[in-house]
């Protein structure tokens, strides 16, 4: 059976999407990223979705949910590499994302990861 | 024709009849093609226009900007749209700045269209300003009932560029201060 591969990067988990998503694709995604957030005790999730050229409103809604399960998992969720033709798209449907952390690349996806973390350990010290 | 059919005239009525119909479609193909070449350069005129109207330009090395002038429709917006998310992502920008210094209006569906190119820019990662909202438009839109809720909104391009490179983490300073330090 097809999988995603999820790569773990330091305290982040990169997920690159690089075969066309079908909706049993993305919930076995769904379920599989969970469990490895608890798992490797990841603090961010790297969602790359540079090779996909459709992005219908199942997927659109599968990363905000996927953002919004790990925010409670204690992880920051950022999509990269979004093509212009795909945010057009997504835009048409309504589909905004407010909720999910946008990057350019992986490059800069790092970084906001990386920002925001610390931000996080900064308010909590203590430990 | 009139000295030949004098004693015809029924076939002197038929033949003026011909000629006159000759004549009418002579005319009406003259004015049709007229009609037809002048609607190819209007048509020539706004792709050209609608091409040139829509430039992105590179301010900084992660900045980008486009200078809207004119009104904007679907169309337009969609040409923005394109060239703005290209140019993102080939140089790319961080930053991306919209001036609507040249729109004469801005109503509900112009707001739209913004909102949908500011929220497309987001997808992919880039924070878009808007800039060059000029007070009479801000109280018309106030008005509509549009707020740019959540949209980084700029007076001036000035403005929203001093903003752009604070996000980068340039800043703008004058060459004398730095020398009177």
């Amino acid at each position: 059976m097809e999988r995603i591969p999820i790569l773990k990067l330091g305290n982040f988990l990169l997920v690159s999407i690089q075969v066309d998503m079908h909706d049993q694709l993305a919930l076995n995604l769904q379920d599989e990223l969970t469990a490895r957030i608890v798992q490797d005790n990841a603090k961010g999730v790297l969602i790359d979705i540079s090779a996909l050229e459709v992005v219908d409103s199942f997927i659109g809604r599968m990363l905000a949910n996927i953002a919004s399960m790990a925010r409670i998992l204690d992880a920051e969720t950022v999509v990269v590499g979004m093509r212009p033709a795909v945010a057009i798209t997504m835009v048409e449907l309504g589909l905004s994302l407010p909720g999910v952390r946008t990057a350019l690349n992986v490059e800069k996806g790092i970084e906001i990861l990386n920002s925001l973390v610390a931000r996080n350990t900064d308010e909590y010290p203590a430990e | 024709m009139q000295d030949s059919l004098k004693n015809d005239p029924e076939h002197l009525g038929k033949e003026l009849w011909n000629i006159n119909a000759l004549l009418d479609k002579l005319g009406l193909l003259t004015t049709e093609t007229y009609i037809k070449s002048k609607e190819e350069i209007i048509r020539r005129q706004q792709e050209e226009m609608l091409e040139l109207s829509t430039p992105v330009v590179k301010i900084w090395e992660q900045i980008v900007a486009v200078p809207l002038i004119g009104t904007l429709d679907s169309a337009r917006t969609q040409t923005v749209m394109e060239n703005l998310l290209q140019e993102i992502v080939n140089v790319s920008a961080t930053v991306a700045i919209i001036d609507i210094t040249g729109v004469p209006t801005v109503d509900t569906l112009v707001a739209q269209h913004l909102i949908k190119t500011v929220s497309a820019a987001r997808l992919m990662g880039t924070e878009c300003i808007i800039s060059g909202i000029r007070p009479q438009i801000a109280q018309t839109m106030i008005h509509l009932g549009v707020s740019f809720q959540d949209i980084t909104t700029k007076a001036t391009l000035a403005e929203a560029i001093k903003y752009g490179l604070s996000r980068i983490g340039y800043r703008i300073s004058r060459i004398e201060s730095s020398k009177q330090q």
